[in-house]
């Protein structure tokens, strides 16, 4: 890559924490923010862990002094603000309003936590109550376009869904848009709420663990879902360095491709997560041996953890770095997955640890790769992270050391 | 960023484009406010076992994806990109209805796996096996737009001649009728869709749905047309479309009068005619101005619908009565825009040049 793409602000939500300082805390105690949902109204709420947010609507609508009740965001729209107030008060607002500036964000289902909660008004023939305002919200670019408005802005907006990369993906994008030229600086991520539909989805392709879920473990059953939101400020290393920012992290490397396997399941021998990898590798111009940590993708399904784990295996042959998928943690986040482990990734270089894989008790039978399971001390210059998805939808990024 | 080029295209419509031999010749319309496509034969594009379960949505997208390749004579792209408003609409609505009423229960996993918007895509790499680049843009009216600019970058990120599938499919059901009716999106009472520009001082549209799939590429050689330039217009009032296209002409040395054809989206609402307004009176006599939504009705992507027609014009070098609102008096079709507006406030101005 010619120009660097450094990141220079960042903004998270999740089951662990609201914000950098409260996320980090969790991290390093090693605390899951898995628990049985408070917020999503579902016949399921004993049954399934999750990682939800420890905030109601109403309490996500006070942070950000919009009225509370039926106000017209969904929780999908109040994550996505909450997560981006964090990253635009590490900024002059002023700098998104001047020059080029993209907002790239990323969803599954926009916002299906309100609407499958409506629909059977909306459908209902003479029903012309306050819900109507929702009907719109079930676009995935709801929640993109009220962001911008939200903070005042006129930006460049895109919207990706490639289900659990899709946040990856929106990263990848507003690099290349700097990389062209069409935008000075980017914002990129994605938000998921949890929702019946969601977890209904998953669990009728019975791979939903009741239990907190064993990414690369023997034993492992299947993934917790989790919502949350995560956004970096992209732009490159000279315009950080124009306005004296500070750098966070350099996007190194990336890769995208199709598995063009099976519309859900990975290639068993992980072809596909190989390729991506290596795509990522060559557009960083590093070898295996320079990276010291892998956030997997480790959503503890059975197809998922094994193909990655061989792919793992065959990418970095005898000297696999350290490796955890931190879903056991967050749950799995889906749209947003891509860009909180990112994030995650980024704290990894800077605070100078791997992650730990909890949860990890009995070795896989048909591979020798064991992911970290504590927080382990060390050398971290270079961060490799995976986000695999339904459809074959591949993503690695590499962040490295500013 | 250098232009890129269209080598082959292919349209499932409310219309004959999917196979028929003249274009827009035979008409097909309707009195109730929807249009739906008209379907084609799917089973020569899926896998025989696969087609099975599968929802429209999904036929009509990889149908015409397939179609398309096989126009262009290529067996794998480079990637594919597309853009999705609504994704399977059905299948969204058949798995909610479902478990709204089993009350979270025996669910069908099908309905869910194909409601995914990337779904089309995961299909179409399988059945190319195209391991490439794989992209789905689900942003409302600027969704298939957003999967052309990215096919212009990534074909200007290489040296290397590359050919991308870029498409776009929107299904409207009848339960998207009905719910979007409540945001007062449909004309009422319903004209025939024939009429809907006659109708045009009064609120709302008619629903529509299509799918359109291009091959794009580097190498201008046996292409169709070059796609100049691509812009991407929010909340846009009719200054800023007019002021736009100022920009887009002067950007490629062109005088207002080097626009042969103009086609333009709009969709018989009263609230977004007046952004339509100087593109229907500013142009000079040389300029034909034509419209398309009354053969296809309303839907986030229906810019794939006017950019193939674009390339069948460019191809035929005619004009069809059906779409003329003005005839102009240029010699050949040459310089084509596209304007497009979306309900949900968003516009597109495209910029195309025939080879």
């Amino acid at each position: 890559m010619a120009e660097k793409i450094v990141v220079t602000s960042i903004g998270i939500l999740s089951a662990i924490g609201r914000g950098t300082v409260e996320t980090l805390h969790s991290l390093k105690e090693m605390k899951s923010g898995l628990h049985y949902p408070v917020h999503l109204q579902t016949v399921h709420a004993n049954d399934f862990l999750l990682g939800e947010v420890n905030k109601s609507n109403d309490e996500l609508a006070t942070l950000l002094a919009l009225p509370v009740g039926e106000n017209g965001y969904t929780r999908t729209t109040l994550l996505a603000l909450v997560a981006m107030q964090e990253l635009m008060q590490g900024i002059d607002k002023a700098l998104l309003q001047e020059e080029g500036f993209a907002f790239i964000n990323a969803n599954t289902v926009g916002g299906m936590c309100s609407v499958e909660n409506m629909y059977e008004d909306f459908l209902s023939e003479d029903y012309i109550g306050d819900k109507v305002q929702y009907i719109d919200t079930l676009d995935c670019a709801e929640s993109t376009l009220n962001v911008a408005r939200y903070f005042g802005l006129k930006p460049f907006t895109a919207t990706i869904s490639t289900a659990c990369s899709s946040s990856a993906n929106s990263i990848i994008l507003g690099a290349r848009l700097i990389k062209h030229g069409i935008v000075k600086r980017a914002i990129c991520g994605g938000c998921d709420a949890l929702s019946r539909f969601t977890l209904n989805g998953f669990n009728s392709l019975k791979n939903v663990d009741k239990e907190a879920c064993r990414p690369f473990d023997k034993n492992r059953f299947g993934l917790n879902l989790g919502e949350g939101a995560g956004y970096v400020l992209l732009e490159t290393e000279t315009a950080a360095k124009e306005r004296g920012a500070e750098i966070l992290a350099v996007l190194s490397g990336y890769g995208n491709t199709n598995d063009a396997y099976h519309p859900t399941a990975p290639s068993p021998n992980g072809d596909g997560a190989y390729n991506t990898m290596k795509l990522a590798l060559d557009s960083a111009n590093l070898a295996p041996a320079n990276i010291n940590y892998i956030n997997a993708h480790g959503t503890a399904t059975l197809s998922n953890d094994a193909a990655e784990a061989k792919a793992i295996e065959r990418v970095f042959g005898e000297q696999v770095p350290l490796f955890s998928s931190t879903k056991p943690y967050t749950g799995h986040t889906l749209a947003a997955a891509g860009s909180i482990e990112a994030i995650f990734s980024i704290m990894a270089l800077q605070q100078q640890f791997a992650l730990p894989n909890l949860n990890y008790q009995t070795p896989m039978e048909d591979v020798n790769v064991q992911p970290n399971t504590t927080l382990t001390n060390a050398s971290i210059t270079h961060v490799l992270s995976n986000s695999f998805g339904f459809g074959g939808n591949n993503v690695s990024l590499i962040f490295s050391k500013a | 960023m250098n232009p890129v080029y269209i080598s082959a295209a292919a349209a499932l419509s409310p219309q004959y484009t999917f196979e028929a031999e003249g274009l827009l010749q035979d008409v097909r319309s309707s009195d109730n406010g929807k249009l739906f496509v008209t379907d084609a034969d799917y089973s020569k594009f899926i896998n025989p076992v696969a087609i099975r379960r599968m929802s429209r949505l999904l036929k009509m997208g990889i149908s015409t994806g397939m179609k398309c390749m096989q126009l262009a004579g290529i067996r794998s792209p480079d990637g594919i990109i597309t853009g999705t408003g609504r994704g399977s609409m059905r299948d969204m609505e058949i798995f909610l209805g479902d478990m709204i009423r089993l009350k979270e229960e025996t669910l069908n996993p099908t309905y869910f796996i194909q409601s995914t918007y990337n779904s089309v895509n995961g299909w179409l790499a399988m059945q190319t096996k195209c391991n490439g680049y794989n992209q789905t843009y689900v942003h409302r009216g600027h969704s298939l737009e957003m999967a052309l600019l990215d096919a212009q970058m990534l074909l200007n990120e290489t040296n290397e001649r590359k050919t991308y599938l870029v498409g776009a499919f929107d299904e409207m059901t009848d339960e998207y009728f009905l719910v979007k009716s409540k945001k007062a999106y449909w004309k009422k009472p319903v004209p025939n869709s024939l009429d809907l520009f006659k109708h045009s001082d009064t609120k709302g549209s008619i629903g529509g749905e299509g799918a359109a799939f291009f091959t794009v590429t580097n190498d201008k050689e046996n292409t169709i047309c070059g796609i100049e330039d691509i812009r991407m217009l929010q909340d846009p009032d009719e200054n800023e479309i007019n002021r736009t296209i100022e920009n887009v002409l002067q950007r490629h040395h062109l005088n207002i009068k080097n626009i042969d054809l103009v086609l333009c989206g709009m969709n018989g609402d009263s609230r977004f005619q007046p952004l339509y307004a100087n593109i229907l009176t500013g142009f000079t006599a040389r300029t034909s101005i034509t419209a398309f939504k009354h053969l296809t009705g309303e839907y986030d992507t229906s810019t794939s619908f006017a950019l193939w027609l674009a390339t069948e014009l460019f191809k035929r070098q005619e004009i069809p009565e059906i779409i003329t609102l003005k005839k102009g008096i240029h010699s050949d079709i040459k310089n084509v825009l596209i304007v497009n507006h979306y309900i949900l406030n968003s516009a597109s101005i495209l910029l195309l040049k025939g080879n």
